[in-house]
């Protein structure tokens, strides 16, 4: 696995959590105490994807450089780096 | 509206191209019990739903199985990589490669096309909520039958991540039906559609 590859795991672990309790809380929309953990979760995704979009570019479609169109850059969510 | 986020639910990397594989995985890309169909059922179910619990499970599990989608095409995508003709003819994927060479279609693995027949939108809550639950059922089977043949660490991890889901899911439309059947007049249980009936519902109780 890759330095990028690992911290994609990294943030998509944290992502998972938080998505899975939000499941959770769909049905169970008064449970304060899952609110406060998913939240948690979040927050460490967004330090993640930041750390992640300053390394290797953005993941949602807008400019990370203010160059160059970066979104478009290899390797895409089907690839492996060694495609590129 | 959606947003696209450049990376996978769960990572997919694998390293050895597996026709066979890809044969049979095939199925949870378009096949009946696939992603493809478990998106678009819930996610066109969603708009009749009467309670907001019911609308947001939907709406979100609904974008989860788009997430699984992608993964399922990766999978796809990445078994029939780099294959040659011989290898393709050799593993029996020479009748899918005729049509498609490696681009990723959605039909079953016995090469039958998506069809909208797989899904239904019925419209009644509690119709279309059971029909959801054994939906997870039944593509956690398809996964089931799929580890039989996966002797790739790589491809089982993945497949095992999406089985679990089916699992989690399952729970999640189990409890969408309590909310709703909760808040129903039981005396009217099956002869309303709450969608529909507005009437159906308990009236609130005095304070």
């Amino acid at each position: 696995m890759t330095k990028r590859e690992a911290l994609l795991k990294k943030l998509s672990t944290y992502q998972f959590a938080a998505h899975d309790l939000q499941l959770y809380l769909d049905s169970h929309p008064d449970d304060s105490e899952t609110i406060e953990k998913m939240n948690r979760f979040k927050e460490q995704a967004q330090q993640l994807k930041a750390q992640y979009e300053q390394s290797y570019g953005p993941l949602t479609k807008r400019a990370t450089d203010r160059n160059n169109w970066n979104w478009i850059k290899a390797p895409w969510p089907w690839e492996s780096e060694e495609d590129c | 509206m959606f947003v696209y986020e450049k990376k996978l639910q769960y990572p997919v990397n694998i390293k050895t191209p597996n026709l066979k594989l890809a044969k049979i995985i095939a199925s949870q890309y378009g096949g009946a019990d696939g992603e493809l169909g478990a998106s678009l059922r819930y996610l066109s179910q969603r708009f009749t739903m009467p309670l907001p619990e019911l609308k947001g499970m939907l709406t979100d599990i609904g974008t989860e199985e788009l997430g699984h989608l992608e993964m399922v095409g990766t999978l796809m995508y990445q078994l029939t990589k780099g294959v040659s003709a011989e290898q393709v003819e050799k593993a029996g994927f020479a009748d899918y490669f005729v049509d498609h060479t490696t681009g990723v279609y959605p039909s079953s693995a016995a090469g039958v096309p998506f069809t909208a027949a797989y899904l239904q939108s019925k419209g009644d809550p509690v119709t279309d909520l059971h029909e959801d639950l054994a939906a997870e059922q039944k593509a956690r089977t398809t996964y089931d039958n799929i580890l039989r043949f996966c002797d790739d660490y790589d491809v089982k991890d993945v497949i095992r991540f999406l089985r679990e889901r089916e699992v989690v899911h399952y729970q999640r439309f189990g409890e969408s039906l309590r909310l709703l059947t909760d808040k129903l007049d039981e005396k009217n249980f099956y002869a309303f559609n709450p969608s529909f009936d507005k009437a159906c519902f308990k009236k609130k109780e005095k304070q």
